[in-house]
């Protein structure tokens, strides 16, 4: 589904991302990433969704080289993006902004992200009066219009409990199995990454670490000594 | 399912705007709108003098160049301060199409139009793709080089310079001749129909998909992209929507004045269409043109006393601070709170 080469990224003289591979199948499970602050790891998915322009490497989606494509073509091209920071509109009810967007993708099934979700019950309230976990679920929403094949989500559970944060990632992890799509989890919670993610790449200072099973990275010395003997 | 369906419907009834159910007052409004298009065309005409007459077309012409720039805050989030650039610039290409072209006065308003229409598109093609301040100071930019080329000497036999241009206007548009457009009187009714006409244009636009695309793109543009949508097109067609409106006005203006001067393509003017837009209430059709018609009678009231730059200090500071959904919206504001304040009695009762 999502192959990167060699990518890379810079910001100037920081190289934020450096030659990182990955690749991530369409087999309905979670791929998380993780790693410290500033490893890269919002970097990767700016990059992936066009975000960011890489200045080396490659991003192969679905066979095709989409390196220079744009944000909008991607996204009708199935890939979809979540925000660490959220991003909803926020002088729009929850349903306005929703069925705007299922409009433009032809998503005639917006009741089915809704229930999703759980957003039933504030369709017509304003985006900006609602509790921020409620945003939270609204942004992810927005992703999930269109019947995306794959999910690239920036911290899902940012401002969220433990809690909520397990409950999001169990969502995410029925709704990718039952739709045989991928999804490129980013995020800090590690334990809700080890219980509902099939595979885990860890990043460290812009570079690919490890990728495995949740088990493999637990027991990998490199990612204990570089990320998870802090996490833990 | 029918519970969530139907929790679906109703905000959705509510989301696109539609009457719902408010239906029943739909013929009323009607009647209502009919009512005041009618009284509005014919009532000056029968007790206004000619000096009035004057004031009120000006106004509204003014008021749909504020139209203009309305439309564009309002939806697209864009503050051009050009405008009478293509108001002024209109007015001069159909003076200088009639007199340099020899072309019939229609074929000299299509001219005038098509070139119109152009320019905003290749300006609009660079220009809508910048930041709003960028926008602001490149539409300034654009504006300020246009008024000033058309004085300069190599172009005077063209542009008339700084002395203007009279319109060699022989023939008829519309049935109308230039005596029809310089009658007060006359002029009014076509003024009023062509205002109605354009608020009820840009009226339409934005209550169709292109006008909530427009507004979630001024609200959040990263999300509309990551959304599907192209946020660059929309607001080149808002712009060039906008600037035939100004156009239009700007042709009207020559046709009723019978001169180009210089100063209609300057700065003062955007501003002052701005002014009026911000005393009417940018949200809407109606608060831009009735900005309009209230901006010209007091410009005419303070400047006989030469007071014309305090005026449109004192509504800046006023229409931004102090009332800042203008005229309209503050009274739509109380119109609400009172019909609230009477269903909540009627509730208790």
């Amino acid at each position: 589904m999502l192959k990167i080469e060699k990518l890379s990224v810079s910001y100037g003289s920081v190289r934020a991302l450096i030659e990182v591979d990955l690749e991530v199948r369409g087999d309905g499970a979670l791929h998380g990433v993780i790693g410290p602050n500033g490893a890269g790891k919002s970097t990767l998915l700016d990059a992936v969704c066009g975000r960011r322009r890489p200045t080396a490497g490659t991003v192969r989606y679905r066979d095709e080289d989409i390196t220079r494509r744009t944000v909008a073509w991607r996204r009708r091209q199935g890939m979809a993006r979540s925000f660490q920071r959220t991003s909803v509109f926020q002088d729009l009810t929850v349903y306005e902004q929703l069925h705007l967007v299922a409009q433009h993708l032809g998503d005639e099934r917006l009741d089915d992200v809704i229930e999703v979700m759980d957003l039933a019950d504030y369709l017509d309230q304003k985006a900006g009066r609602i509790a921020y976990g409620v945003q939270r679920r609204v942004d992810v929403a927005l992703a999930l219009i269109g019947r995306p094949h794959l999910l690239l989500m920036d911290e899902p559970g940012a401002g969220l409990s433990a809690a909520e944060t397990l409950r999001l990632f169990e969502h995410l992890r029925d709704l990718v199995r039952e739709r045989k799509i991928a999804a490129v989890v980013v995020e800090h919670d590690v334990d809700a990454v080890f219980a509902c993610c099939g595979t885990v790449t860890v990043l460290d200072l812009g570079r690919h670490l490890a990728t495995g099973t949740p088990q493999e990275i637990r027991a990998d010395h490199r990612v204990v000594a570089a990320y998870l003997g802090t996490a833990a | 399912m029918n519970d969530r369906t139907t929790t679906a419907e109703s905000p959705r009834a509510a989301a696109i705007g539609a009457f719902g159910g408010q239906s029943s007052r739909m013929p009323l409004t009607i009647v209502a709108v009919a009512i005041v298009f009618v009284v509005g065309a014919v009532a000056p005409t029968r007790f206004a003098g000619d000096f009035v007459l004057r004031l009120a077309n000006e106004g509204l012409l003014l008021g749909m160049l504020a139209l203009s720039v309305a439309f564009l805050m309002s939806q697209a989030g864009l503050v051009a301060l050009g405008a009478a650039s293509v108001y002024g610039g209109a007015g001069l290409l159909f003076a200088i199409a009639m007199s340099q072209w020899d072309l019939t006065p229609m074929s000299a308003v299509c001219a005038s139009f098509l070139i119109i229409v152009v320019y905003a598109t290749v300006l609009g093609a660079l220009i809508v793709r910048t930041n709003p301040l960028a926008f602001m100071m490149l539409t300034l930019a654009a504006g300020e080089m246009i008024s000033h080329g058309v004085m300069l000497e190599g172009l005077r036999d063209y542009t008339g310079g700084a002395d203007g241009l009279v319109v060699n206007f022989k023939g008829s548009i519309l049935g109308m001749e230039a005596a029809d457009f310089a009658n007060p009187a006359r002029f009014w009714l076509v003024a009023w129909v062509a205002a109605w006409l354009a608020g009820l244009a840009l009226w339409t636009v934005g209550r169709s998909r292109l006008g909530a695309i427009l507004r979630a793109v001024r609200e959040n543009e990263e999300r509309m992209r990551f959304s599907g949508f192209d946020t660059y097109l929309p607001r080149l067609i808002a712009y060039v929507l906008v600037n035939v409106v100004a156009a239009v006005s700007g042709l009207l203006h020559v046709l009723n004045a019978g001169f180009v001067s210089p100063e209609s393509l300057g700065l003062s003017v955007s501003t002052n269409a701005l002014v009026a837009a911000l005393m009417g209430g940018i949200a809407g059709s109606v608060g831009p043109i009735l900005g309009g018609l209230i901006f010209s009678f007091a410009q005419d009231e303070f400047g006989a006393r030469g007071l014309t730059q305090l005026l449109t200090g004192i509504a800046i500071v006023l229409f931004i601070v102090v009332f800042p959904r203008g005229v309209v919206g503050g009274l739509w504001s109380v119109v609400q709170l009172q019909a609230r304040a009477l269903s909540g009695r009627r509730e208790t009762s």
